[in-house]
């Protein structure tokens, strides 16, 4: 539980009187707010080409070409066990997990925001377990609410197996 | 040159370029002892190098200049100038009979005992002045004008070779060489005096290093050769000496290297993929030079990356000689094209299961020489590996002339392991059977090894080779020795695949598994054949199964994801323009494709379609696709973690116009489709023992029933053909009827659910055995063809054996016995069956007066893998007895004229050659009583007339409990 312990210094550095804000790039899938810390973020992209790959789970999207690299596409909607979407076109945001690009596919992608560690908040026990299993925690914003995804654990599915 | 030679003087030249550097370094240091310690190591190294090489002369002047090393190294030297410069003369002495070596292969002519004993008399007098006074002005001219100059000439070499390789054409680089040519003129011919005050002394040392410059001058500067002419005329040289054309360069850089050319490679391919869609560009010409540049520069960055197979096979021989010592057997290892090259990655891969595969091949195969002569063999047994080039893929073969693979055992361990059950396994041929050792979890205990006899880790074997794109097939002929056939790429990094379609997506298939292709449409000679739903194809009149590629990856329904689809299409649409001008309509709009795809995708699947014939291994099959484009080069990239799964992708790759696609891996479709009958298709050596032994042309009569696959049967089972009046057809009991000749006759239906129609005439197959007849009801009786029936394909479905080729159709041959007593149960019960067979490994002896039952058995035991030999009677099967045939089994009818069964069993077992076969009874009764006295008889089993599966199991059971005992 490597990303336990990840959140669990976050949360301790956000004890300390520094709190330095750590960078987001924010992202809504089915109106709800979620980000993944810019350090994490390759690349976004607009709606590209992408080979189904057939037999592959359903959230596998297809495989795209990124500038001479073969980037694996995940649908996040359908990873995290939401309704497909219905109409056209979306957004891509492109990690490396093992060494391997992974784009992953949004309904849009937002503004870079930098979010202060007072706000940061463990997952509430009542949340979805699909939320919660791929969710590093809550920040409270102006209004709404941001759910960290964790996208080595989204992309992790040697745990998946193993759980 | 032999391969170690040119190691030894590449390795050498090194060590000694490096002990020039650091001899004038420990002149300038004489009290660094690391650096000592070095030189003296690296001296040590050569002198014993050379001795283990057979080169004495090389090894007495190391030696020697070992010696003195060593004095210094004890401190009982000084490092002296003097000192130095008597060891450079030593280590020139040596770089020279290198070259000579080199030019010729063998150590030259001579005697060195003057420098030899120098370098004594020096170490003896502990550098004592006198000696090193003598010695050094004598010395001192040869020794450093040829050590300067040779170190000058080495990096004269290097560049004037590159120089003139790279800048062929160039006017500049041609000048320099010219004058760095006539720069080492001067050298030679400064050296050449200098040499000849000492030719005297030493008349070796100083010709060769002297002559590569020489002939380097006469070449690029023909003006001044004279000075170097004499001296050149004594021994030719090749221009590049092997030693610097060799260059140790770390592997990562090479393997970096390769990854450069590969995406050079894919943008070239993108280059050239645009080109083609436009008709006139002024870039054709020199992308043209720019593809030809790209492939020869894939081609030399390939060779870097090439060795010879050799290298994984160095072990071999000691393994084999330890396992033989160990194992008391005599073990010839013979090992052909080892020189056969392929890539390093390739050849690390395949390295283990090589190794794996031999000693299995000497521990397991190869029987103990007592055995050997027991069963006529020479007492060596050999171990032969073949490796050579074929296409662009390399084969090596390892095959040993040992015990085979004992079908018997294998099935043991397979329904022991659960792999498979007892049922799956009576229908399989032997090959299919063989397959298993490589299933996983075939050999889990040691025990394996002495049961089974192979197959140990051969899973992990055929894992790695199919994990690298290569295929391993497996021949083995109990007694007579087993053969592996390995078939891999010869590289990896850079593969040949054919682009196809299927369900508007592309995929990719390496060429190495594809055969060949076929369109198959209504409209040409190849339709593709349904048994049951299952397509099959004629090919050269063979069976090959196929499969469809859209009901593999499930592309059937693929419109839902329209999302992605849409996206794709448009890409698609471009793509496909080049092959079909047509479509350019249809690319203006590409929102048109969508709708216009679909019912074209229908109807491709009835009209047109191609099938890409596809060998893994023995097993031949069919891949239906929509539609083959070229073949492409491509970069093969693994998949991501998360689609390792999908066993039939083998990785993927971006193509040309920068989609990416998904190559398929032959390998993992087979075995998705059921990879047991991996052997289906390639049995080419149990047919030709078929051709040979069963496989005289019969007689079938071709006829139609229920649906539209032709039917057939053996003609020499039917007693006649009749038309009946339908109106005569009378019911009673629930089954058809009709009056035939007096009596009674039943008629069945092919299809049981089905009513006759009541008027008009029917034709009807009439079988007949003893005072029976019994009607078997048809739509049309088509032809009576001679032709072979192999049956290829065997199925499960009650009434049906199988499906063979016959009159150049696929065919179904219908299971008379099934139909008989579905006229009458007990028909069975006024029979008796002998039939003899003869498979290789399962002969099979069936006595039986009967040729119904003769004619109907043989195809039923042919088809679930026997070699069926026939006897009218118990008199005619002791005459083979007699005659020297050998069978696994025999299977008896009890009741026949002249010796009856329990009589011949008795014959059998007490007072013939066959006393060990064992018997099988046929019979229609089995009640215990029979049982009895059957057993008493010497049957080793019973069996009901009428049960088929019945009959399999028990040959099967029969067949295990011998080799078991065996």
């Amino acid at each position: 539980m490597s990303s336990e312990n990840e959140s669990g210094a976050e949360s301790s550095t956000a004890g300390n009187a520094f709190s330095d804000a750590e960078d987001f790039v924010t992202f809504t899938i089915a109106g709800q707010l979620f980000g993944i810390p810019v350090l994490k973020v390759q690349d976004v992209l607009a709606a590209y080409n992408i080979t189904r790959i057939p037999l592959a789970p359903p959230e596998i999207a297809g495989s795209l070409n990124l500038r001479g690299r073969i980037v694996t596409a995940m649908d996040v909607r359908l990873r995290l066990g939401l309704p497909p979407k219905e109409e056209k076109g979306s957004m891509s945001i492109v990690a490396e997990h093992d060494g391997e690009l992974y784009s992953l596919m949004v309904d849009s992608v937002g503004e870079v925001l930098a979010l202060k560690a007072d706000d940061y908040e463990r997952n509430p026990p009542t949340l979805d377990p699909k939320f919660r299993d791929y969710s590093d925690g809550i920040y409270r914003l102006d209004g709404k609410l941001l759910v960290v995804l964790d996208v080595n654990r989204l992309l992790d599915y040697d745990r998946d197996q193993a759980a | 040159m032999d391969d170690l030679l040119s190691e030894f003087l590449t390795e050498t030249n090194e060590s000694l370029a490096e002990l020039d550097v650091e001899l004038v370094q420990l002149e300038q240091n004489p009290n660094d002892q690391e650096l000592l310690g070095n030189i003296f190591r690296l001296m040590h190294t050569i002198k014993g190098t050379c001795g283990f090489l057979g080169l004495p002369r090389l090894e007495s002047v190391a030696h020697a200049g070992e010696n003195v090393l060593g004095k210094v190294r004890d401190g009982e030297m000084e490092v002296t100038p003097e000192t130095v410069t008597v060891i450079l003369e030593s280590i020139d002495q040596i770089r020279s009979l290198l070259e000579q070596l080199e030019a010729t292969e063998a150590e030259p002519e001579g005697d060195d005992s003057d420098l030899i004993a120098r370098l004594n008399a020096f170490a003896d007098g502990g550098g004592a002045p006198a000696a090193a006074e003598e010695a050094a002005p004598a010395a001192e001219a040869p020794a450093e004008t040829p050590a300067e100059a040779p170190a000058e000439a080495a990096g004269g070499d290097v560049s004037l070779d590159e120089l003139e390789a790279a800048f062929a054409n160039a006017k500049g680089p041609e000048e320099l060489a010219a004058e760095a040519a006539a720069k080492e003129t001067e050298a030679a011919a400064e050296a050449a005096p200098a040499e000849e005050a000492e030719a005297a002394a030493e008349p070796d040392a100083e010709p060769a290093p002297a002559e590569p410059k020489a002939e380097k001058a006469a070449a690029p500067a023909p003006a001044k050769p004279k000075a170097a002419q004499e001296k050149k005329a004594a021994e030719p040289k090749k221009e590049g000496s092997v030693a610097n054309q060799s260059l140790r360069v770390n592997v990562d850089v090479l393997e970096n290297l390769m990854t450069m050319v590969s995406e050079l490679v894919l943008t070239r391919n993108q280059l050239l993929q645009i080109l083609r869609s436009q008709s006139e560009s002024e870039f054709a010409a020199p992308l043209q030079r720019l593809n030809h540049v790209v492939s020869e520069l894939q081609e030399g960055v390939m060779a870097t990356r090439m060795q010879p197979i050799g290298n994984a096979w160095a072990k071999l021989p000691r393994i084999i000689r330890d396992l033989a010592h160990e194992l008391d057997k005599k073990i010839d290892l013979v090992m052909k094209g080892a020189e056969t090259e392929l890539d390093r990655q390739v050849l690390e891969l395949i390295k283990d299961p090589l190794t794996h595969m031999v000693r299995n091949s000497a521990d397991h195969g190869l029987e103990t020489p007592a055995d050997r002569l027991a069963a006529g063999k020479p007492e060596v047994g050999s171990v032969i590996l073949n490796a050579f080039h074929e296409g662009g893929h390399i084969i090596i073969e390892i095959s040993d002339d040992g015990k085979g693979l004992s079908c018997e055992k294998l099935k043991q361990k397979c329904i022991e392991n659960g792999l498979a059950s007892e049922a799956d396994l009576e229908t399989m041929t032997e090959q299919q059977i063989q397959q298993f050792i490589f299933k996983a979890g075939f050999s889990t205990a040691a025990a394996v090894t002495s049961v089974s006899g192979r197959g140990v880790g051969m899973d992990v074997v055929r894992t790695n080779i199919e994990k690298i794109g290569g295929t391993i097939e497996l021949t083995s002929v109990e007694g007579r020795g087993t053969k592996f056939v390995i078939k891999i790429p010869l590289t990896l990094a850079i593969v040949s695949a054919l682009i196809v379609e299927c369900a508007s997506e592309r995929f990719a298939i390496p060429q190495l598994s594809v055969v060949e292709l076929v369109r198959a449409s209504a409209h040409t000679e190849h339709t593709i054949e349904r048994i049951n739903d299952t397509p099959v194809l004629r090919l050269r009149n063979r069976l090959l199964p196929l499969v469809n590629l859209r009901d593999l990856l499930k592309l059937g329904t693929g419109e839902e994801e329209a999302v992605v689809e849409g996206l794709i299409e448009h890409d698609e649409t471009a793509a496909s323009e080049e092959e079909a001008p047509a479509a350019e309509a249809a690319e203006a709009k590409p929102a048109a494709v969508d709708e216009e795809e679909p019912p074209a995708v229908e109807s491709k699947d009835e009209e047109e379609v191609f099938i890409v014939v596809a060998q893994i291994g023995n097993y031949s099959m069919g891949i239906i696709v929509d539609r083959v484009f070229d073949t492409e080069e491509i970069v093969v990239k693994p998949v991501a973690p998360i689609l390792r799964d999908i066993q039939l992708f083998s990785g993927n790759t971006i193509l040309g116009d920068g989609s990416v696609v998904m190559i398929l891996d032959p390998n993992g479709i087979a075995a998705t489709t059921g990879e047991i009958s991996v052997a289906e298709g390639g049995e080419d050596a149990v047919k030709d023992r078929h051709h040979v032994s069963s496989s005289d042309t019969v007689a079938m009569l071709v006829f139609r029933a229920v649906d539209d696959t032709p039917k057939s049967v053996p003609l020499g089972l039917v007693a006649r053909l009749e038309e009946i009046d339908l109106a005569r057809v009378e019911s009673s009991n629930g089954q058809y009827v009709v009056q035939y000749r007096g009596q009674l006759m039943p008629l069945v239906l092919m299809d049981n659910g089905q009513d006759l129609a009541t008027e008009g005439r029917q034709p009807v197959l009439v079988f007949s055995d003893r005072n029976r007849t019994m009607g078997l009801v048809v739509k049309e009786i088509v032809d009576i063809v001679e032709d072979k029936m192999n049956v290829e394909l065997s199925t499960d479905r009650p009434g049906y054996i199988g499906t063979a080729v016959i009159g150049e159709r696929a065919t179904d041959i219908i299971d008379a016995s099934y139909y008989l007593t579905q006229a009458f149960h007990d028909w069975f019960a006024a029979d008796r069956a002998t039939t003899d067979d003869e498979s290789g490994s399962r002969r099979l002896l069936l006595v039986d007066d009967s040729p119904f039952f003769r004619n109907m058995l043989q195809p039923l035991l042919s088809a679930s893998g026997y070699d069926v030999v026939c006897a009218e009677s118990a008199d005619a099967a002791m005459e083979l007895c007699d005659a020297g045939e050998e069978f696994d089994v025999i299977i008896s009818d009890i009741e026949m004229p002249g010796m009856n069964g329990f009589e011949f069993a008795k014959k059998v077992t007490t007072d013939s050659r066959w006393s060990e076969t064992p018997i099988v009874a046929l019979s229609a009764f089995s009640n215990p009583a029979d049982l009895e006295r059957g057993r008493a008889a010497g049957f080793s089993d019973y069996v009901a007339k009428t049960d088929r599966d019945a009959l399999l199991t028990t040959l099967h059971d029969t067949l295990s409990e011998l080799r078991g005992a065996a």
